[in-house]
């Protein structure tokens, strides 16, 4: 049964070893598993207005005090 | 006859050099790195596997255990790559090498009994005797418990190694057998290769299943001794 010629052995062993345990595993543990990607929840921004309501109803040009 | 079925089991050499090397570490060119963020199919369908492979395995072993999830799903994945190529017509398949499996074994094996002995000293040693033996078999049943403990690399080697090599004996047989009766009586060769064709999706399974066995016995004596 030629898997019992030991002549062989070494090499086989040898080149097993730095597949297993070097170069397979130098590809594997470069997976990454991120979580999946969950949108930040902003604050409802108000948005300023330009002018505030109550000022432009005070400083509106027909309701300045007439000159 | 004898010289021609086994061939294919010779440790190939060209001209004096091993290209059993080449052939050993051929698998790796079949799982890219992942260079991206999002990567391309290949990659993603092999991190999914390894993804799918990792959560069965590892969620029956402690967080001692769980550091050892590289080493077995490298362990799994090069078992069944290097079995699922050894299907290619006049391929060689290095998991029937005795050398290779026995030398993937016995380090794996005492890696987790001597993790055992040095973190759980007294439960890796009570191992060897079952609760509630009567005492007069004590002395009996220990010799056999350890017996039963050296016997597991050497029984995760030739497992690994007897189930490829009978499969593709196997196959070699009965193609040589289907070859020889096309002259002789077509339908039996029909016969034949119709039995051909289911050995041939038999050692498809066959090679998963053996990577699989070999990976988990390994994962339970883990789990044993963490």
């Amino acid at each position: 049964m030629p898997q019992l010629d030991t002549s062989t052995w070494l090499v086989t062993i040898i080149a097993m070893i730095l597949m297993l345990f070097i170069l397979i595993q130098l590809k594997f543990h470069k997976y990454s598993y991120p979580l999946s990607p969950a949108p930040k929840t902003f604050k409802s921004t108000s948005f300023p207005t330009p002018w505030e309501t109550k000022w432009t109803k005070i400083y509106s040009p027909l309701l300045l005090p007439q000159q | 006859m004898n010289e021609n079925l086994f061939s294919s089991f010779i440790t190939p050499t060209m001209m004096g050099l091993p290209i059993v090397i080449l052939i050993i570490m051929f698998p790796t060119l079949l799982f890219p790195t992942p260079t991206r963020l999002i990567n391309n199919r290949l990659v993603s369908a092999q991190q999914w596997l390894a993804q799918l492979i990792l959560k069965q395995m590892m969620m029956m072993h402690s967080p001692k255990g769980r550091t050892w999830a590289l080493m077995l799903i490298s362990l799994i994945m090069f078992i069944g790559s290097t079995n699922l190529l050894g299907l290619l017509p006049h391929s060689f398949t290095p998991t029937t090498q005795l050398s290779m499996n026995l030398g993937m074994a016995i380090p794996l094996w005492a890696g987790t009994v001597i993790t055992g002995f040095r973190y759980k000293t007294k439960a890796s040693l009570a191992h060897f005797l079952p609760q509630g033996t009567p005492v007069p078999l004590i002395p009996m049943l220990v010799i056999i418990e350890t017996i039963s403990l050296f016997i597991q690399p050497m029984a995760l080697a030739v497992r690994l190694t007897a189930n490829i090599t009978a499969g593709h004996l196997l196959m070699h047989l009965i193609g040589g057998a289907a070859l020889a009766l096309i002259s002789i009586s077509p339908t039996t060769a029909l016969i034949t290769f119709i039995i051909l064709i289911l050995l041939t999706i038999l050692e498809f399974a066959v090679a998963l299943i053996q990577a699989y066995v070999f990976t988990l016995l390994v994962s339970l004596y883990l789990h044993d001794n963490t």
